[in-house]
C-alpha cells in the first residue's frame, strides 16, 4: 500500500511541475503572440501569420524561443532539430545508466523492472524523437533554401504535427511502460509490473498521437516539395537530399498505417481483449503488422542521412558527388527494396519455408543499392584533389566506415542459418548501433555543426572541442558496438537486465565504450555553452543551405 | 579517375556485390532445405524416431516434457547422437498471461520462438556430451533475464 501511495505522490508531483511549465510557456507564448499582433498592426498586416512569414521568410535564422510561435519553416525546422536533441541526450542517459546497472551479472543498481522501463524509453526514444526528429528537423530547415521555394505558407499545419509529435513522446516518456519499442501482445496487455507496466495503455496511445503528428509533418514537407517550390528548379536538378527527404516520406506514408490499425486494435483490448490473444490464434498477427513498419523505419532513420552525406561531401571535397545518377537511383532502390523485408525480424517465428525463404532473398538484395551509394561517397572521395578533414567530414569518413562493419554483420543475418544463431543477441544491438551512432547520430551532429554559424547568429563553435567530441563518440561507439558483435556471437542475450557471468568481459568493454560516448557529448554542450557565450564574429551563412556550392573558400560553418 | 574508369569500375564493383549476394542466397536456400527451424503446426506430428521434447515457457519458466511424461523446470537433458525435436509452446501462468518467448540454444544453432496458441517445433542433433546453456531472447516482461539454464546432453 505504502508503495502504492509513493508511486501516486511521484506522478502527482511529475504531473503538478508539467502544469507548470507548461502554464509558463502559455504565459511566454501569449505574451510574445501580442508583441506579434502589436507588430503586425503596425506594419499594416491584416494577418499575423503573413507577417511573421515575411518578416521572417529566407533570412537566416537565430536560435531562440521565438522559434517555438512563429510557424515559418525555418523555424519549424529549428524546432524539431533542438526537441530531437533534447530527447536524445535523455535516451542517452538513460542508456548510460542502464550500461551501469550492467556491470555486475545480476542487477545491481536498477531493479530488473526499472531496467525494462529505461530498455523501452530508451528504445522508443532515440528512434521516433531523435532520429526521425532530427531527419524531419533538416528537411524541413535545409528545404526550403534547397527548393528555392516561392511561399511559405504551411507553416501551421507542420505547427500541430510538431505538437503532436511532441506530446505522444511526452505521453511516452510519463507512461513508464516496459513494453520494448516492440510493443507485442500479450505482453503489452499485462498492466502490471510483470509485463508491460501499469501505464502501458498511455505509450500506446502516446505512438499513436505520435504517428498522426508525423503524418501530418511529412505530407506538408512532401507538399512544400511538390507544390511550393521555384518553379526554375526542375526534378533532374533536386538535390540528393530532397530526393532522400522524398523517398522517406513516401516510406512513412507507405508503412505506417497498418501499424497505426495495430496499436488502434491493441488499444481496444485494454477494454475487451479480443484481437491480439492466444485463443483468436493472431498473437503473431501483431508482429507483423509491427514489423511492416518497423523495418522501414530503421531506412527512414538512415536515408535522410545518406541524403546528407551527399550534400556534406563536396562542401570539403570542392567537387561534385562521383555520380548523381547512380545517388538517385540507389536511394529509391533502397525505398523500394526495404518496403519487402520485413519478415527477417520473426524468422524464428514459424512463418515457414516460403515466407522465411522470400524475405531471406529479400534481405540479401536490399544491399545492393546500399552498396550503390557506399561506392558513390567513397568514389567521390577518392577523385577528390584535396580533402578537407574538418569536423563534419570526420563524422562522415566515420559513418561510412561505421556504415560499412554494421552493414557486412547486418547482411549476414539475412542468412537463415547465421540468423537462428544471432537473432535476439547483442550482434543485433551491435549492428544497429554502429549504423545509428555513425550515420544518424554521427551525420546529425556533422549538419548541426555545418548550420552552427546560422543557429547561432554568426558565432564560432571551439574546433578543438569539437574534435574531442568526435574522437570521443567515434571511438566509443567503435568500442561499445565491437564488444557487443564479438559478446553476441558467443550467445550473449540483448534485453536482460542480468546475464550468464562468462559474459562480463564484453559487458564491461561495452560499457567503457558507452562511458566514452557520453564523456563526449559533454564535450558538446560544453562546447556550445562556451561558443554560445562569446560575441558573434563571422558571417551568419552556412554552406549546407546553398546549393551546388563547391567553393573550399566558404567561411561560415566549416571548419 | 576520369569519368569513363569510374563507370567502369562501379560496374565491375557491382558486378561482384551481387555474385557475392547470389552465391550466399543459393546457399541459403540449400541449408534451409536441409535443417528448416521453427516450423509452426497445429497438431504437431514429430518425425519417427525422434525424442520428443514438449516445451512449455511460462512467465519465467522453461518446463519440459520428456517422453515419458516426466518433467523438469529450468534444466533439461537430451541423449548424445539421436534426433531431438522440441514442440514449444507458451502458457498463461499465475505471473501472468502466455506471452511470447524465444527459446536459443547458442552451441546448437536453435532457435524458436513459443508463442501462446501455436506450436513451433525444431529438430537438431547433438553430436558431443556436455552441458550447454540456453536462454530466452524475446522479452518476456520483468524476470526475462532468469529464462535461462544448462542444457545436459548425456551418453544413450
Amino acid at each position: 500500500m505504502s508503495a502504492y501511495v509513493t508511486t501516486l505522490t511521484i506522478d502527482g508531483a511529475i504531473v503538478a511541475i508539467v502544469s507548470i511549465i507548461i502554464f509558463a510557456l502559455y504565459l511566454v507564448l501569449n505574451s510574445r503572440k501580442d508583441l506579434i499582433s502589436k507588430m503586425a498592426n503596425a506594419e499594416g498586416y491584416d494577418s499575423e501569420g503573413q507577417f511573421v512569414r515575411d518578416y521572417v521568410a529566407g533570412k537566416p535564422r537565430e536560435l531562440g524561443l521565438s522559434i517555438f510561435v512563429n510557424d515559418d519553416a525555418k523555424s519549424l525546422g529549428m524546432r524539431y532539430i533542438v526537441t530531437s536533441l533534447f530527447f536524445f541526450f535523455i535516451a542517452g542517459a538513460f542508456g548510460l545508466t542502464m550500461r551501469l546497472s550492467l556491470t555486475s551479472p545480476n542487477p545491481s543498481l536498477l531493479t530488473p523492472d526499472e531496467y525494462n522501463v529505461l530498455l523501452t524509453e530508451h528504445a522508443t526514444l532515440m528512434i521516433y524523437m531523435w532520429a526521425v526528429g532530427s531527419a524531419l528537423g533538416f528537411g524541413y530547415y535545409l528545404l526550403p533554401s534547397h527548393l528555392k521555394v516561392f511561399r511559405d505558407i504551411r507553416g501551421v499545419f507542420s505547427s500541430i504535427g510538431y505538437w503532436l509529435w511532441l506530446l505522444g513522446g511526452a505521453l511516452i516518456l510519463v507512461s513508464h511502460s516496459s513494453v520494448r519499442w516492440y510493443f507485442y501482445p500479450p505482453l503489452s496487455l499485462q498492466l502490471n509490473q510483470n509485463g508491460g507496466g501499469l501505464y502501458a495503455w498511455l505509450s500506446v496511445l502516446g505512438i499513436e498521437i505520435l504517428f498522426v503528428g508525423l503524418i501530418i509533418t511529412s505530407i506538408t514537407i512532401l507538399f512544400i516539395i511538390l507544390f511550393d517550390r521555384s518553379p526554375e528548379v526542375k526534378r533532374n536538378q533536386f538535390t540528393l537530399f530532397t530526393w532522400s527527404i522524398i523517398f522517406t516520406i513516401i516510406m512513412i506514408l507507405v508503412s505506417s498505417p497498418p501499424i497505426m490499425v495495430g496499436f488502434a486494435l491493441l488499444f481496444y483490448d485494454y477494454f475487451n481483449p479480443i484481437f491480439f490473444t492466444a485463443a483468436s490464434h493472431s498473437v503473431l498477427l501483431f508482429t507483423i503488422l509491427f514489423w511492416f513498419w518497423g523495418h522501414p523505419i530503421v531506412y527512414i532513420a538512415i536515408i535522410p542521412y545518406f541524403g546528407l552525406i551527399y550534400e556534406i561531401i563536396p562542401k570539403f571535397t570542392g567537387k561534385q558527388i562521383f555520380s548523381y545518377k547512380s545517388g538517385v537511383i540507389g536511394l529509391g532502390l533502397l525505398l523500394i527494396l526495404s518496403e519487402l523485408v520485413w519478415g527477417h525480424h520473426l524468422f524464428n517465428s514459424g512463418l515457414g519455408f516460403a515466407w522465411v525463404l522470400f524475405f531471406s532473398t529479400t534481405s540479401f538484395l536490399v544491399v545492393i543499392p546500399s552498396a550503390i551509394t557506399i561506392f558513390n561517397y567513397i568514389a567521390s572521395l577518392w577523385s577528390a584533389e584535396r580533402i578537407r578533414i574538418t569536423t563534419p567530414m570526420l563524422f562522415v569518413i566515420n559513418g561510412i566506415i561505421d556504415f560499412i562493419i554494421g552493414g557486412v554483420v547486418g547482411v549476414m543475418q539475412s542468412a537463415f542459418p547465421v540468423n537462428a544463431d544471432v537473432h535476439g543477441t547483442y550482434v543485433i544491438t551491435g549492428h544497429f548501433h554502429f549504423i545509428f551512432l555513425g550515420i544518424t547520430t554521427g551525420i546529425s551532429f556533422a549538419a548541426f555543426y555545418m548550420l552552427f554559424p546560422t543557429l547561432s547568429g554568426g558565432r564560432k563553435y571551439d574546433v578543438k572541442l569539437a574534435r574531442l567530441h568526435f574522437y570521443f563518440t567515434a571511438a566509443g561507439s567503435m568500442l561499445m558496438s565491437s564488444a557487443w558483435l564479438l559478446g553476441g556471437f558467443l550467445g550473449m542475450p540483448r534485453a536482460t537486465a542480468g546475464y550468464f557471468p562468462f559474459f562480463q568481459p564484453y559487458q564491461l568493454a561495452s560499457i567503457a565504450g558507452g562511458f566514452i560516448i557520453g564523456i563526449g557529448q559533454i564535450f558538446f554542450l560544453w562546447n556550445m555553452g562556451k561558443s554560445w557565450l562569446k560575441a558573434p564574429s563571422v558571417d551568419n551563412q552556412n554552406c549546407l543551405e546553398q546549393v551546388n556550392v563547391i567553393s573550399t573558400e566558404m567561411t561560415g560553418g566549416a571548419q | 579517375m576520369s569519368d569513363k574508369k569510374g563507370r567502369n569500375l562501379e560496374i565491375y564493383f557491382m558486378a561482384a556485390v551481387i555474385v557475392i549476394l547470389f552465391s550466399s542466397a543459393v546457399m541459403n536456400y540449400v541449408e534451409m532445405s536441409e535443417h528448416p527451424n521453427a516450423v509452426a503446426t497445429d497438431a504437431p506430428t514429430p518425425p519417427a524416431g525422434s525424442y520428443v521434447i514438449h516445451v512449455v515457457a511460462t512467465q519465467w519458466e522453461w518446463t519440459f516434457i520428456y517422453p515419458n511424461n516426466t518433467t523438469s523446470a529450468g534444466a533439461f537433458s537430451v541423449p548424445v547422437n539421436r534426433e531431438i525435436t522440441l514442440i514449444v509452446t507458451s502458457m498463461p501462468s499465475e505471473q501472468g498471461p502466455g506471452v511470447i518467448h524465444d527459446l536459443y540454444i547458442p552451441q546448437m544453432d536453435v532457435q524458436v520462438y513459443a508463442v501462446p496458441g501455436q506450436n513451433n517445433s525444431v529438430t537438431f542433433e547433438p553430436t558431443h556430451t556436455g552441458s550447454y546453456y540456453f536462454e530466452c531472447v524475446e522479452y518476456c516482461g520483468e524476470y526475462h533475464y532468469e529464462m535461462r539454464g544448462y542444457m545436459e546432453v548425456v551418453a544413450q
